[in-house]
């Protein structure tokens, strides 16, 4: 597979992407490394596994990370309740050691998503979602799957991969994650998409849509993002969430009011809606400039008027 | 074959010497990468090697820079080399009039070789200042040469060093402009404007969540009092059909160092000020049990968690008649060293935030010593960036006498704020 097929794939799931995200990922793909994808929340990096696992025919198996989360809850755990069960059901057997061997066999062993993922008979695709919200202890017990493709259970010893999963790592920057980490995997950085992209993936994600509306809505999401006063920018997400909105209830132009309306489902904070008047409409702006000047952005100020 | 490995080994060093950590794995796999991809195309040879050289957004651009570098055609080298030899040329030029016109009564002037290159690099307009300084003082240098030619000597010192100081405030200018966010935790805080604010605090929120987190997990990885908790076994044990296969111990107790801030809020240390108190307050792992004292030339305490915004902040130092006075580090230290009860003690920590620009440097010397003697820790956070710590003797001073740390970025306060935390 070459980029501009696996652009085509990718397409085909409906994932608009430019060539140097298809670039990066043909990499990891092709060295069988996996995939660190960091950037702000929202801008599709969790999609990509989805996508991935669909362009590539693949399972998707997914670990969600949080504070506090251990092995016992991504790779295995034995069934404690099963195993004493066991133990007093055959309480008088005599082979006591065969007793011992079997109470850690794979009849007891609960399987979690890293397992899963390395034990598949087919590959997988991977999802470790949000690294950065688990702690260093489990970074550093990543590694050796990383780099190795196995995993250690004390009890029975290393399991290695059936098949080389397409491991992908997601990462919002709340804390650096290692270098030892870094140095394993392929590394890509996704911004929030340029007009023109934004309506690619309106149009791709939302075909209904009448073309006027989705060019308001991707210039209306790109100002948003790109003034000061924003605190959290639109996702992705959001920005189809919107589109679905207006649709759904008619509209078909998007004015001062049907925004004002309809805002709830960009911003979810009282501050940002506040502030989402002045930066699309110059509600306040008091910059003393005319804005009188239809749709568009006052050059003075940054302001924008409809 | 072996020329590309060659030259992807020297792009690696190359990279190393950047500061990337790259190994012979990424060098394996750059190689391995390029028998699959189209070599034609540079831009796809461009990504390619940074998926696998850069392993994160600041390498990104490292990155970019190298290999924009390194990778040039034939044309683009030739010219390259013509423009260097061109600019060594014209410096060889520079130097030998430098040395011509930097000579007092025919002598050539006692300058750091350092200076002497300042002069030569930096611009027209500037070497015709001290070039007419000189015509001026010509006369006089006839009548008195000795005491003239020291005086001209240290105007050229002087004049070379703020011009050194200039020329490094230039280099970092856009060097980490990557992402907006990112270029505002890498901008000096005093340059923040007021559309920087909201996201600014934003972003100390974010920092000081992941830093407050860094605390609490560090805590929770310090192991048990040895001590069983019976009622977490006895629960944990219910799982397991009453057998203890589990144990649960009590945690540690933490002792939380108590924290006593000075803030220094006279003039330009205003903003700075207010930012790293909505920083350090913001943190409630370090932030429990703690005192704040603002100064100029007088001392008050105050109730930060009132002060967590700018406005406020900037209206309680105006009312308080602290602002727009000078600066008496020494006296603010003295009267706190004093005060009973007594903020400071063996379990306290005292953290100055002060560009160490005050009256009577020996006095505040002194308190220092004294408040170190008092206090368990002393942190002084300083927002005069750390390259411009050779050029002023009272940082030097003061650095000799507790521990200072560079806080003029976010960046650098949020490093400070590790520090702080160990």
């Amino acid at each position: 597979m070459d980029i501009p097929a696996l652009q085509k794939k990718l397409d085909e799931a409906k994932y608009i992407c430019s060539g140097d995200v298809a670039a990066t990922l043909l990499v990891a793909l092709r060295l069988g490394r996996p995939l660190l994808i960091e950037g702000p929340a929202g801008v599709g990096k969790t999609e990509i596994a989805k996508v991935m696992a669909s362009a590539l025919d693949r399972e998707l198996v997914r670990l969600q990370c949080y504070e506090g989360l251990d092995e016992s809850k991504a790779l295995y755990e034995w069934n404690y309740q099963k195993q004493l069960l066991s133990i007093q059901v055959q309480m008088d057997r005599r082979d006591a050691d065969e007793l011992t061997r079997s109470l850690f066999s794979d009849e007891y062993l609960l399987e979690r998503p890293l397992l899963r993922a390395i034990r598949s008979e087919k590959p997988v695709v991977l999802l470790i979602d949000e690294i950065d919200k688990s702690d260093e202890e489990f970074e550093a017990f990543l590694l050796e799957l990383l780099s190795e493709m196995q995993v250690t259970i004390p009890e029975t010893g290393a399991v290695k991969a059936s098949s080389i999963p397409f491991v992908v790592l997601t990462s919002n920057r709340t804390r650096p994650l290692g270098e030892a980490l870094r140095r394993r995997c392929a590394y890509l950085y996704l911004q929030y998409p340029d007009i023109d992209k934004e309506m690619s993936i309106i149009k791709a994600k939302r075909p209904n849509v009448n073309e006027h509306l989705a060019v308001q809505v991707a210039q209306a999401i790109h100002d948003l993002r790109q003034s000061e006063t924003i605190l959290k920018k639109p996702s992705i997400a959001e920005t189809l969430d919107w589109v679905s909105a207006l649709e759904a209830l008619g509209i078909s132009d998007l004015t001062k009011e049907t925004a004002r309306q309809t805002m709830g489902f960009v911003l979810k904070s009282s501050e940002d809606l506040e502030a989402a008047g002045d930066v699309l409409y110059g509600e306040s702006c008091g910059c003393g400039h005319d804005h009188d000047h239809g749709h568009e952005h006052c050059g003075a100020c940054g302001h924008h008027q409809a | 074959m072996s020329v590309y490995l060659e030259k992807l080994a020297e792009f690696s060093a190359m990279l190393r010497s950047q500061g990337l950590a790259v190994g012979t794995q990424e060098t394996a796999d750059a190689c391995e990468i390029l028998t699959v991809i189209d070599l034609s195309d540079r831009e796809t040879v461009r990504l390619a090697l940074q998926a696998v050289y850069a392993k994160s957004r600041e390498e990104q651009a490292v990155f970019q820079h190298c290999f924009d570098g390194f990778f040039v055609s034939a044309e683009q080298r030739d010219a390259l080399r013509r423009k260097q030899e061109a600019e060594a040329r014209e410096m060889a030029q520079r130097r030998r009039e430098a040395e011509q016109e930097m000579q007092v009564n025919g002598q050539p002037m006692d300058l750091r070789e350092d200076l002497q290159e300042v002069y030569v690099q930096m611009g027209e307009d500037k070497r015709d200042q001290l070039r007419q300084m000189l015509e001026k003082m010509k006369g006089n240098l006839q009548r008195s040469p000795k005491l003239y030619s020291n005086f001209i000597r240290s105007v050229f010192m002087r004049f070379l060093l703020e011009q050194q100081m200039a020329m490094e405030d230039d280099a970092a200018v856009g060097s980490e402009e990557l992402d907006p966010d990112m270029a505002l935790l890498y901008r000096d805080i005093s340059q923040f404007k007021d559309a920087d604010i909201p996201r600014a605090a934003a972003l100390i929120a974010a920092i000081s969540r992941q830093l407050d987190a860094e605390l609490s997990r560090k805590r929770q990885g310090q192991g048990h009092s040895g001590k069983l908790d019976f009622r977490r076994t006895i629960r944990r044990g219910l799982e397991t059909g009453g057998s203890f296969y589990r144990l649960s111990y009590r945690k540690k107790r933490q002792k939380k160092r108590r924290l006593v801030l000075l803030c220094d809020v006279s003039g330009s240390m205003l903003q700075f000020s207010e930012f790293v108190l909505r920083f350090i307050k913001s943190m409630t792992e370090v932030s429990e049990s703690s005192q704040t004292f603002l100064f100029s030339e007088e001392v008050r305490e105050v109730d930060a968690f009132a002060l967590q915004n700018m406005d406020a902040f900037r209206d309680h130092v105006r009312s308080s008649g602290l602002f727009g006075r000078g600066t008496d580090l020494g006296g603010a230290l003295e009267e706190l060293c004093q005060r009973r009860p007594a903020p400071l003690g063996p379990s306290s920590t005292l953290l100055i935030l002060s560009d160490t620009k005050t009256i009577d440097l020996p006095r505040a010397a002194q308190a220092v010593v004294e408040a170190r003697r008092q206090a368990g820790r002393v942190l002084w956070l300083n927002p005069i960036p750390q390259r411009k710590w050779p050029y002023m003797a009272s940082i030097q001073t003061m650095a000799s006498l507790c521990q200072m740390a560079p806080c003029s970025t976010l960046e650098e306060l949020t490093r400070s704020c590790r520090k702080l935390m160990k």
